[in-house]
């Protein structure tokens, strides 16, 4: 840059010698312009920080009550397997007091015969117990319901069988009367 | 640092792109005058630069939208303001085409170092006494402070003919000051 050039861009503002017509110059600027109502800002509003405060909201109260319906559903799935399990239960253990009681009122019986058959009867029902509270843990398992109606069956069968034997042994001893 | 220069008068240019008719008119009074001079100089009809920054002031508020900060608004006024004065020099066939300028080169007789200090009235007068086509070039690069990449662009030939006819203009005008 030379001292001509130089001269010249220091002075620049000196080149400004020409005064605008201001308020007439204006006038027709604001006759063209767009009225504040008219104007109609294209607002991007996904590029605005409510927005997107917004959609995270929106996002995750919808993952949230799609992981609430999957509770509630398997919460249902759920229930309806512990009704399913008590009314099982409560059939069984209702057969099993049956005969149970049965063994209790019968006359033929030592108090020992039965204490000992209410005995095998208490292991019974720990390992019952037992196999409820895994079931707690594990819902789904087939092989532990499956367990709990064999123990059930069990312990009905032993009472069966229990008193077959003595009804039997009834009948032998009738029978043994008319031999007589 | 020079963000900060980016963001002058933002309050205003924002206020504006809301359709703040008080904004727009701040803003048309701090950048009125000088549009005018750039206007002036470009065309040399007070009536032509009229209707120039009329159009520009026009078009800067309603594509308001558009600005963003990526210059001064004062920058992108001037481009808006340039770009239609060309427009309009182009309309008349008064633009400044690059004459035989594949033959021209710097004669070594253009000493730069010795291109004197120049009173600036002197220089003012000599570029209105310079053919339509130089006082654009010399407008430009002097007083608009474009380069001549820039120039380029703006009057849409190479930077190599811009820098041609800057040194021929300049040579031209220092010939006429000293005439003064």
């Amino acid at each position: 840059m030379d001292n001509f050039e130089k001269n010249i861009k220091e002075n620049k503002a000196l080149f400004d010698v020409y005064k605008a017509d201001k308020s007439k110059l204006w006038a027709n600027i604001e006759s063209r312009l767009e009225s504040p109502e008219q104007k109609v800002r294209a607002i991007r509003l996904w590029n605005t920080p409510v927005f997107k405060i917004a959609a995270t909201i929106i996002i995750a109260l919808g993952l949230f009550s799609l992981i609430n319906i999957g509770l509630n559903s398997s919460s249902e799935q759920n229930s309806f397997a512990s009704q399913e399990l008590s009314d099982i239960d409560m059939h069984y253990k209702g057969l099993v007091a049956y005969h149970v009681k049965l063994v209790e009122n019968n006359t033929q019986l030592s108090s020992e015969e039965k204490k000992a058959f209410l005995l095998f009867m208490d292991e019974l029902d720990d390992e019952y117990e037992v196999l409820k509270q895994e079931l707690q843990k594990d819902l789904d398992s087939e092989r532990v319901l499956e367990a709990i109606v064999i123990n059930y069956k069990k312990r009905i069968e032993l009472i069966e069988n229990l008193l077959k034997q003595i009804n039997s042994s009834k009948k032998m001893e009738s029978d043994d009367v008319y031999m007589l | 640092m020079e963000t900060n220069i980016l963001y002058t008068h933002k309050e205003l240019v924002e206020q504006s792109k809301l359709g703040d008719r008080n904004s727009q008119y701040k803003l048309y009074e701090l950048y009125v005058d000088a549009m005018y001079n750039i206007s002036m100089r470009m065309v040399r009809i007070k009536e032509d630069a009229e209707d120039i920054v009329q159009d520009s002031f026009v078009e800067a508020f309603n594509k308001l939208d558009s600005f963003k900060y990526e210059s001064t608004f004062g920058s992108w006024l001037k481009r808006i303001i340039i770009n239609k004065s060309i427009n309009h020099l182009k309309k008349r066939r008064i633009l400044a085409t690059p004459i035989d300028d594949q033959m021209y080169r710097i004669k070594a007789e253009d000493n730069e170092d010795e291109a004197p200090v120049m009173e600036i009235k002197k220089v003012i007068k000599g570029i209105r006494l310079l053919p339509a086509g130089y006082q654009q070039i010399i407008s430009l690069y002097l007083i608009e402070g474009y380069d001549h990449i820039e120039i380029g662009e703006i009057l849409n030939i190479s930077s190599s003919t811009s820098k041609s006819q800057y040194h021929r203009a300049k040579k031209k005008l220092i010939e006429i000051v000293k005439t003064l």
